[in-house]
């Protein structure tokens, strides 16, 4: 199966790139797939699982907090303020924040923007939690 | 001449002053070298961010966005003024908060309302003698600052930039390391984009999806925190620098202290050496 470059960027690191097989990514507006040769596309993308077919058929999965995709001929970025891979999760740091998160919303029940602040950092912990149990 | 106890004590002072300005020195260019790290590590993603605002500004003949549209006001700014939180870095953080004065009085001038939005505490203790409107302050950030800080710093400025329409612009102003021994107190603009790429529509549809202002504008926020987060650890670097040739100058200094005051002493010990075997052979002369 023919591939194409995938680039996997947050602000601290670069946590892939290098060739795949194909992308499967959670837009707000669905998931979507991308093989290589996909029409050039952007998209807004909502927490969620990110899944990659590597060059040699193992799937990997990754939980990625919000961020942009970008095809374009020659590579396909993923731009996201946070991204792991499932193995790398630590789920009893992503559990802790999922409480810790919790405990925030609760705390700002009256403040719109802290409130929303909060069920980001919940919504992130849950994904972290269940990507790391898709293993 | 000189009292051989005192310059015995002046020579450990100095001694114990160079060794703090040692080790100062040393964990300068520690911290230092972390700080060109992470400000290294954060590149892809911000340069990534930025091609594609630039793409979608390019590509798409009726893109328009309010963070690109120039606003036509009385010339009102945020300032957000990065410095350090700790002295002894030579200029660094004179540096950049006389081109603060300097920006606020210019804006003032032109009859503009200046509001300052300072980070680290020496920045923070500068504004809070003057009288300039302050957004918020943060301080002691800068050694561990997170990408998570500067979206929440960057959600924060947006919305304000949103509220106030009279803001014409939001402006960073940091200190760019431009070599070891050379870092400059710099000003860029922010908000609005106008640096980005001239409109000259390509044929070359890229599929956007909702759309390219929806795309756009959830890139702003990551595109601006990155640009703090990048001044914020670029600073840090360039404080450290700036420390680290200070500390340097100062052990130079003290070495150069201790070499004269050593001279001295052994001038004044040879002086007493002499003056006694004088006294002595004085004395038995006098005997015979």
């Amino acid at each position: 199966m023919s591939t194409f470059r995938l680039l996997i960027v947050t602000p601290d690191r670069t946590l892939f790139d290098g060739d795949v097989q194909e992308v499967i990514a959670r837009t707000t507006e669905g998931d979507v797939g991308i093989l290589a040769g996909h029409t050039r596309y952007a998209a807004i993308l909502k927490t969620g699982a990110l899944t990659v077919k590597m060059e040699n058929n193992e799937t990997r999965r990754a939980a990625v907090a919000g961020g942009v995709i970008k095809v374009s001929d020659e590579k396909t970025t993923v731009m996201s303020t946070a991204a792991e891979w499932a193995e790398e999760i630590d789920p009893d740091w992503a559990e802790r924040s999922r409480r810790d998160a919790e405990m925030k919303i609760e705390a700002a029940k009256n403040e719109p923007d802290r409130l929303e602040r909060a069920n980001l950092k919940l919504q992130r912990a849950l994904n972290r939690l269940s990507v790391h149990r898709g293993l | 001449m000189p009292n051989l106890k005192d310059i015995k004590r002046r020579i450990h002072s100095v001694e114990s002053t160079m060794q703090i300005t040692k080790a100062m020195e040393l964990v300068a260019s520690s911290k230092f070298r972390h700080a060109r790290e992470r400000a290294e590590a954060a590149q892809p993603f911000f340069e990534a961010t930025y091609k594609l605002m630039a793409e979608i500004a390019a590509e798409d003949p009726f893109f328009n966005s309010q963070y690109v549209n120039p606003r036509t006001e009385n010339g009102s700014a945020l300032l957000i003024v990065i410095a350090g939180d700790r002295g002894l870095a030579g200029g660094f953080n004179s540096n950049v908060l006389r081109l603060a004065q300097s920006r606020i009085e210019e804006i003032t001038a032109q009859g503009g309302t200046p509001l300052v939005m300072p980070i680290g505490q020496k920045a923070v203790d500068h504004f809070s003698r003057r009288d300039v409107k302050v957004l918020q302050t943060y301080d002691h950030v800068a050694e561990h600052a997170s990408i998570y800080l500067a979206m929440d710093m960057a959600d924060l400025i947006l919305k304000n930039y949103k509220r106030h329409t009279s803001l014409q612009s939001v402006e960073i102003l940091f200190t760019n390391y431009v070599s070891p021994i050379l870092q400059v107190a710099e000003r860029l603009q922010i908000i609005p984009l106008t640096d980005l790429p001239g409109s000259h529509p390509r044929r070359c549809a890229v599929e956007y999806d909702p759309s390219p202002e929806a795309v756009f504008d959830k890139l702003v926020p990551q595109y601006v925190a990155g640009l703090i987060y990048g001044a914020i650890v670029e600073s840090f670097a360039s404080e450290q620098a700036a420390r680290r040739t200070a500390m340097e100058n100062a052990t130079d200094n003290a070495t150069e202290m201790i070499d004269t005051l050593s001279l001295q002493y052994n001038r004044a010990r040879q002086g007493a050496i002499t003056q006694e075997i004088t006294e002595i052979v004085g004395g038995a002369n006098a005997q015979q």
